[in-house]
């Protein structure tokens, strides 16, 4: 198997929160103990639930956070250690796509100045190539050329996003992060940035990490799917093989929610409750963090963690499957 | 009765752009103006500070009498065709010293706040973009400043420097950026926050063009509005150090010190102290309004 793109190991990043003055520190454990690797031209889904700390693992990827323990490598070098200035070579080629189009642009800048920026900040090609490629980049996006005067404010939201994407590409990354890049859109520009993201990857063999909580829309542009719970990633498998089979009680849950359009094959679905609540991030449950609202969780899965193992080609960590 | 597929018809090629109304792109700038131009007091205001910056510019030059020329002949009279504002009681043109007060009261205003606004700024923007332990110190060091009143620095710098234009500039440079810097740092903490410096970030923009070019210009209204009423405040310090007598000295005159002079023979001529009194009312006046005018301008509600 050639180099991945992007190979993550044992990924952790804790956030400090204020606690009482003389008791013992307390962190948000945001992503704990992830590891995965996507190979060139493939996405990855992150699907999970809000606080599942799907989008800090986006960003930690990225070094927005600096990661507190684990390593990131990409394409074979390891970047985990890097500071922005000796990430400048490679932020070229890892790129991310926002969540919010209306709080990702700078509202002081034109639609040309923001994509032309990031050009100028690698100091790629003159002016007067930069201001074709601009052009290009807003067809691409299906934008038109009179729009690079405006301002975001004079866009819709799906408008902006795909300025956001434009910007993104200016630099023609390799690899992008796209952290929810649906959830503030409505369903038909929803489906127009996916087709978009679909035939930008195409053509350019993107690797692509989309974190999203929208299941159908991740299942129709993944390629491989991950499932976080409280910062743990609880499976990762081919996407189509998880939808259909889930193996994970918590992925089961997670599935068994998506609401079907056919209401005869909805009522013969059988719907996985899940009791209680989502535990704080901050008192994780020892053991198998899932344990407390599992049905099938036994005295071990209180103990002992259970490890991210393969069940037929694809990696679970259940106890039920060791 | 219509059928389903009667109820609407595919328009024609030549109506099908009817419906796009183009509205002409503006610049932020433009945008501003426009709307400060609608306020009336701030309209105002404009054009009354216009008036007396120019009279105060180019007033001296074309004045026959010059700002410091005595004539003892003709001390302290009324107002005449010869002299507008009468004279003092050195016989020198009321209205000429008037003028000439008026420039150097408002080139302390405008320099002072420009220094304010420099400093305030970058330290502001700096203490909030870096934060932790550079934020703690250089806001403790803010604070000591702070803590002193100005009107102690002035008086030691006047001590120093000489009682001139310039150490009281100086003096009320010494902490009048404060505020200023205070208010920069808490609109950059809660700017580096937002996704576009994020972005900035992962478009491999450095520190420097992040502040700079990203978190500063975003920064521009309030600090444009507290700006505009920091320039009466240094003014109104100015006249009021003046007043006291700890300001410039004669012959030089600023509108405080031409105050002081009247304030003697208040009770025979009180029409000298009228003059530079109001001038000093017009410009606190129109330069708040301004301030005001552009800050409805700059924070439109309703608007993203």
């Amino acid at each position: 198997m050639s180099e991945a793109t992007i190979r993550v190991e044992h990924l952790k990043k804790f956030f400090p929160v204020k606690g009482k003055l003389f008791g013992p520190k307390q962190y948000v454990q945001a992503v704990n103990d992830v590891s995965f690797s996507i190979q060139k031209g493939q996405t990855l889904g992150i699907v999970g639930e809000s606080g599942c700390g799907k989008s800090t693992l986006g960003r930690t990827i990225l070094k927005i956070y600096e990661p507190d323990s684990g390593k990131i490598f990409f394409e074979g070098t390891d970047i985990t250690a890097l500071n922005q200035a000796q990430m400048h070579p490679w932020r070229k080629k890892m790129q991310m796509i926002f969540q919010d189009p209306y709080a990702s642009l700078n509202p002081r800048f034109t639609v040309g100045e923001m994509i032309e920026e990031p050009m100028k900040i690698y100091q790629m090609y003159d002016k007067k190539e930069r201001a074709e490629r601009v052009q290009q980049l807003l067809a691409l996006v299906g934008l038109k050329p009179d729009h690079i005067r405006r301002y975001p404010y004079e866009f819709s939201g799906g408008q902006r996003q795909r300025i956001g994407i434009a910007r993104t590409l200016a630099l023609d990354p390799e690899f992008i992060v796209c952290d929810e890049p649906f959830s503030a859109l409505d369903v038909s520009i929803q489906a127009q940035i996916i087709n978009l993201l679909e035939k930008i990857q195409d053509e350019r063999q993107l690797t692509y990490i989309v974190v999203a909580h929208d299941l159908n829309a991740v299942r129709h542009i993944s390629h491989a799917i991950g499932v976080m719970y409280l910062g743990h990633l609880v499976e990762i498998g081919p996407a189509e093989k998880i939808y259909r089979e889930p193996l994970h009680p918590y992925t089961k849950a997670l599935i068994s929610s998506i609401p079907v359009a056919d209401p005869d094959t909805a009522g013969m679905m059988n719907r996985v409750i899940l009791e209680g609540e989502v535990p704080s991030p901050i008192h994780v449950p020892s053991g198998c963090p899932f344990s407390t609202r599992c049905k099938y969780c036994t005295e071990q899965c209180r103990e002992k963690m259970p490890v991210l193992k393969e069940v037929d080609d694809r990696k679970v960590a259940c106890t039920l499957y060791e | 009765m219509l059928k389903p597929e009667e109820y609407f018809e595919p328009l024609n090629d030549s109506e099908k752009n009817d419906e796009y109304i183009p509205m002409e792109s503006k610049s932020f700038a433009k945008d501003v103006w426009e709307r400060f131009r609608h306020s009336k007091r701030a309209m105002v205001g404009l054009i009354l500070l216009t008036i007396i910056v120019l009279f105060a510019v180019i007033g001296p030059f074309i004045s026959p009498y010059p700002y410091d020329g005595m004539n003892t002949s003709i001390a302290n009279n009324g107002p005449s065709l010869s002299h507008w504002f009468g004279t003092d009681q050195m016989g020198r043109d009321e209205f000429t010293r008037v003028l000439y007060g008026t420039r150097i009261s408002l080139m302390i205003g405008f320099v002072a706040t420009f220094v304010n606004v420099l400093i305030g700024v970058i330290y502001g923007g700096v203490a909030g973009y870096v934060g932790g332990k550079v934020d703690m110190i250089l806001m403790r060091i803010m604070d000591v400043i702070y803590s002193i009143p100005a009107m102690i620095y002035i008086i030691l710098i006047m001590l120093i420097l000489g009682s001139n234009v310039y150490s009281v500039m100086i003096g009320i440079c010494v902490n009048g950026w404060v505020n200023m810097a205070r208010l920069v740092r808490g609109q950059i903490i809660s700017l580096k926050e937002r996704e576009f410096a994020i972005a900035a970030y992962v478009l491999g923009a450095s520190r420097k063009r992040i502040l700079f070019k990203h978190l500063l210009v975003n920064t521009l209204g309030p600090v444009i509005v507290t700006a505009t009423l920091m320039v009466p405040q240094a003014i109104f310090n100015e006249a009021f150090l003046s007043f006291i007598g700890i300001g410039i000295s004669a012959p030089q005159a600023s509108l405080g010190t031409l105050a002081q002079d009247a304030k003697m023979r208040l009770a025979m001529y009180p029409m000298q102290m009228v003059y530079p009194v109001a001038v000093i009312c017009l410009v606190i006046f129109s330069l708040n309004f301004i301030g005001e005018g552009l800050e409805d301008a700059l924070n439109p509600k309703g608007r993203k």
